[in-house]
């Protein structure tokens, strides 16, 4: 037997690294790098070079499984499709299509998310939504309020030719690391870094300027250097007039805050405020990367206006090197929203709520009765399967019950639900609150369209055949579909990119055909359109072509440190982890390098506990109690604490406050007590 | 030729330990050390012209070929001498002596060389100090960074 090299994307986070699958005698024998990938050059981080560990891992699921009592038997296809159409009719039956919620994968493809959110809105209920909404959805509406899109601005490639390089509320030196070339690139020729984070991180030993700041206070950070480069004269007025409007009431709201006032709110010294916000504002090209460290507040959204008001009053936007770039967490977190897996927008950033949206949709896709948005979103599903408001759920590729805040609450909630489906690779916690547990592909066992952070669309092409009986994700939900007796023929993935190339204007060029050829980033009107690398370099997609500087005021996070719960807790990601970990932690080449659940503390806060480096300390909030290892050192300042979420315990502790608008909980801060475990 | 690390860049993702690791069959020749919490090192062997591994291995399993330490699995008795020489402390034995092959019989080269994300790691022996140099004369031209 030959051996083939099949292309494909990373199943990982959004910088859509590419490698070559391996294959011999239909199995995946190894990874053979891609010297000529855009964005990886070849290169692939510690996840992507574990990629293989999860496709024949002992633990996949491998037959449709129907819980007994308290465990589970096999039952084959037409069963489990029975089962699935009977629990979803029968809710959608007795209390209404609303009483059925739906939540999409940004792990799956663009076409499987878009079968999805078709599958609910076909349905008649208008909650559908993807974990996104956990982590950029303060981008998806701030920047479309003030940009007028929500995507990353400009290429990752691009980053190299930025003079300056602002990087505020993201590691991406552990979680995007390819991301890190680009960025010694940069410095090569010259350009400063500048990193804000409340943890000295890999992502801080690349800055020139190290603004550690408290959790929480990123808009005083932003408002303050808006306040500098307002008062010494480095905004670019051309540009404003230009290309803007409202700057003149930001003026008057940053009016106060002085570098020195700044300083007293964030804690970082007035002359770094001062520093970072000429170089940011002086150099010929500077780009603003963020990350959850921005949108995981209850400010999120502000956080975003914030971010992209500095970018817009210094006019870095609109050419190479400059730019506002949310850094997406997941291989599809940016397709999930384009596709309209969101509860309030429809395919192509359609508006839910918008009756015209709900035409175009019903001509194409030759239906009435469209539900009108806004649905739910995915925390708003939680709550209302918890209130009794919504009684089925169908869930693909995600992990509510151990990514989502305050799980205890999370686990009640779904059980609480008269039906519950949830389509996965691996028995995870969610999975074991469910009625019926449909087993998916992963990304080498299908083909489809995955879109990173960047916008770019790229194919991945299937390697090999899933594990017993698992199948493909698109295939399970057109036979979902079809055994509600919808019409859903859809012989392949390319068939479904092809209707997507119908009804989603931003995808229209994007055609199967093309891709074999190389990546494309949206926006591609027509199918001779080259793609759409760097956003808003004539004007903007509002009213007059012009982008919204949206004044926000400094709000402190919903929770602050008490007598009883001295520490702020911020969490987040690690190199060898991802997100909810149930691939990570089942992977030999990861979990052995990351084993354990740690705490990171200042030694001096330890050392007045008695904590030494390595103890079991007891995390405790108002919500629940983790066992963790606590890892001593100076990467956080005294009284706050961090630890990575990719274990089980840290999402007993954080609060599901939300953002206002963008309803994203305030994972990045939270009052807690540590203890001695004895 | 060795694989020589730019310290300036390493941001300790361990890719490059993952890397090795999966393409020798899950014994990793190459390990990240982390300096505080400032800097990480990845640790490997510098293939010594005068490399003390080679000359306590009385098999002659670790000999020089070229600028090569390379290693002749066939002859080692894995009797732990060359881990004691080494004074890297690059070389391990489990029954077997392990360490960098420069992944010998790979066509494209070392693969911790074509993972690292951050471009950290090279066989050009000159790149460090080169970039560090441009680095340099930058900042002098333009009078300091910033
Ligand atoms: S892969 Fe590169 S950046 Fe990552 S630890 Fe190894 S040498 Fe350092
Ligand atoms: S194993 Fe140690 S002594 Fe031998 S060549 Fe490598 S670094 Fe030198």
């Amino acid at each position: 037997m030959t051996k083939v090299l099949v292309p494909t994307v990373c199943p990982y986070c959004g910088a859509g690294c590419g490698f070559c699958i391996a294959v011999e005698k239909e199995r995946a024998s190894g990874i053979e790098y891609m010297p000529d990938h855009p964005v990886s050059q070849g290169a692939l981080c510690a996840k992507g070079n574990a990629a293989l560990e999860i496709l024949c891992h002992p633990e996949r699921l491998v037959s449709p499984l129907k819980r007994r009592g308290e465990g589970w038997v096999s039952i084959s296809w037409p069963e489990a499709m029975d089962l699935v159409a009977r629990g979803l009719s029968q809710a959608k039956k007795k209390h209404g299509p609303r009483s059925l919620a739906f939540l999409s994968s940004s792990k799956c493809s663009n076409e499987d998310n878009y079968l999805m959110q078709k599958l609910a809105r076909l349905l008649g209920s208008p909650h559908i939504d993807n974990c996104a909404r956990l982590c950029h959805s303060p981008s998806v509406v701030g920047l479309n309020r003030t940009l007028g899109a929500a995507g990353m601005t400009n290429p990752i490639p691009d980053i190299a030719s930025s003079r300056c390089i602002f990087i505020i509320g993201s590691n991406l030196a552990e979680n995007h690391p390819v991301i890190s070339r680009w960025i010694h690139r940069a410095k090569d020729r010259g350009a400063a870094v500048i990193v804000a984070d409340p943890r000295a991180t890999p992502t801080s030993w690349m800055a020139d300027i190290f603004l550690q700041l408290k959790p929480g206070t990123d808009v005083a950070l932003l408002n303050g250097m808006a306040h500098v480069i307002i008062k010494e004269g480095l905004i670019n007025r051309d540009y404003i007039d230009r290309s803007t409007r409202g700057f003149e009431a930001l003026a008057e709201a940053v009016k106060e805050a002085t570098a020195e006032r700044t300083a007293e709110i964030t804690g970082v010294a007035a002359e770094d405020i001062v520093q970072a916000a000429r170089a940011y504002a002086k150099s010929p090209a500077s780009s603003i990367l963020y990350s959850m460290g921005i949108t995981q507040h209850s400010t999120g959204t502000d956080n975003v206006q914030a971010v992209s008001n500095l970018a817009l009053i210094c006019g870095q936007l609109g050419r190479p090197g400059t730019g506002v770039m949310p850094l997406r967490g997941q291989n599809n977190v940016q397709g999930a929203c384009d596709m309209g897996a969101l509860a309030e927008f429809y395919p192509g950033y359609k508006k839910a709520a918008d009756p015209k949206t709900i035409q175009y949709f019903s001509a194409a896709w030759s239906v009435h009765d469209l539900p009108l948005g806004p649905g739910l979103t995915a925390t708003e599903m939680i709550e209302a399967a918890a209130a009794g408001t919504i009684k089925a759920m169908y869930i693909m590729g995600e992990d509510p019950a151990n990514s989502d805040p305050c799980s205890e609450n999370v686990r009640q909630a779904l059980e609480s639900l008269d039906f519950l489906v949830v389509q996965d690779i691996f028995m995870t916690a969610t999975a074991q609150l469910a009625d019926v547990v449909l087993p998916g592909a992963v990304w080498a066992e299908k083909e489809g369209s995955f879109t990173n952070t960047e916008r770019r669309v790229q194919w991945s092409h299937k390697a090999i055949e899933p594990p017993g009986a698992a199948r493909s994700d698109g295939e399970i939900i057109c036979d979902v579909a079809r055994s509600m007796g919808l019409q859903f023929d859809y012989p392949h993935a390319a068939s479904v990119l092809d209707e997507i190339n119908r009804t989603v204007p931003q995808y229209a060029g994007i055609t199967r055909e093309r891709l074999d050829a190389g990546s494309i980033a949206w926006p591609c009107p027509t199918a001779d359109h080259p793609g759409t690398p760097i956003l808003h370099c004539s004007g903007f997609n509002l009213a007059d072509g012009k982008a919204s500087i949206v004044p926000v005021a400094f709000r402190p996070a919903a929770e602050a440190a008490s007598s009883d719960y001295p520490f702020i807790l911020t969490t987040g990601r690690v190199a060898v982890h991802h997100n909810a970990g149930s691939m990570t932690r089942r992977s030999p080449s990861l979990i052995s390098r990351e084993p354990d659940l740690y705490v990171e503390m200042n030694r001096e806060d330890a050392a007045a506990l008695d904590v030494q480096d390595g103890d079991e300390v007891k995390i405790t909030t108002i919500r629940g109690e983790t066992a963790a290892i606590a890892r001593l050192g100076d990467r956080v300042k005294k009284g706050v604490v961090f630890m990575p979420f990719h274990f089980p315990g840290t999402n007993i502790l954080t609060t599901e406050i939300t953002d206002q608008e963008a309803r994203i909980p305030e994972f990045k801060v939270c009052a807690c007590n540590i203890s001695r475990r004895d | 030729m060795a694989v020589y690390i730019d310290i300036n860049r390493c941001i300790g993702c361990r890719s490059c330990e993952v890397a090795c690791q999966r393409v020798h069959g899950g014994h990793g020749h190459i390990n990240v050390h982390y300096v505080g919490d400032y800097a990480a090192v990845p640790v490997l062997c510098h293939h010594c012209q005068e490399a003390g591994c080679t000359k306590v291995c009385f098999s002659g399993a670790l000999h020089k070929e070229g600028e090569v330490t390379a290693f002749d699995v066939e002859k080692c008795t894995g009797c732990g001498l060359c881990a004691l020489a080494c004074p890297f402390g690059v070389v391990w034995t489990d029954k077997l002596a392990h360490k960098c092959d420069l992944c010998q019989g790979r066509e494209q080269g070392p693969a911790c060389m074509a993972t690292c994300p951050a471009n950290a790691l090279s066989d050009d022996f000159e790149l460090a100090a080169r970039r560090a140099r441009e680095r340099a004369a930058r900042a002098a031209a333009v009078g300091g960074r910033r």
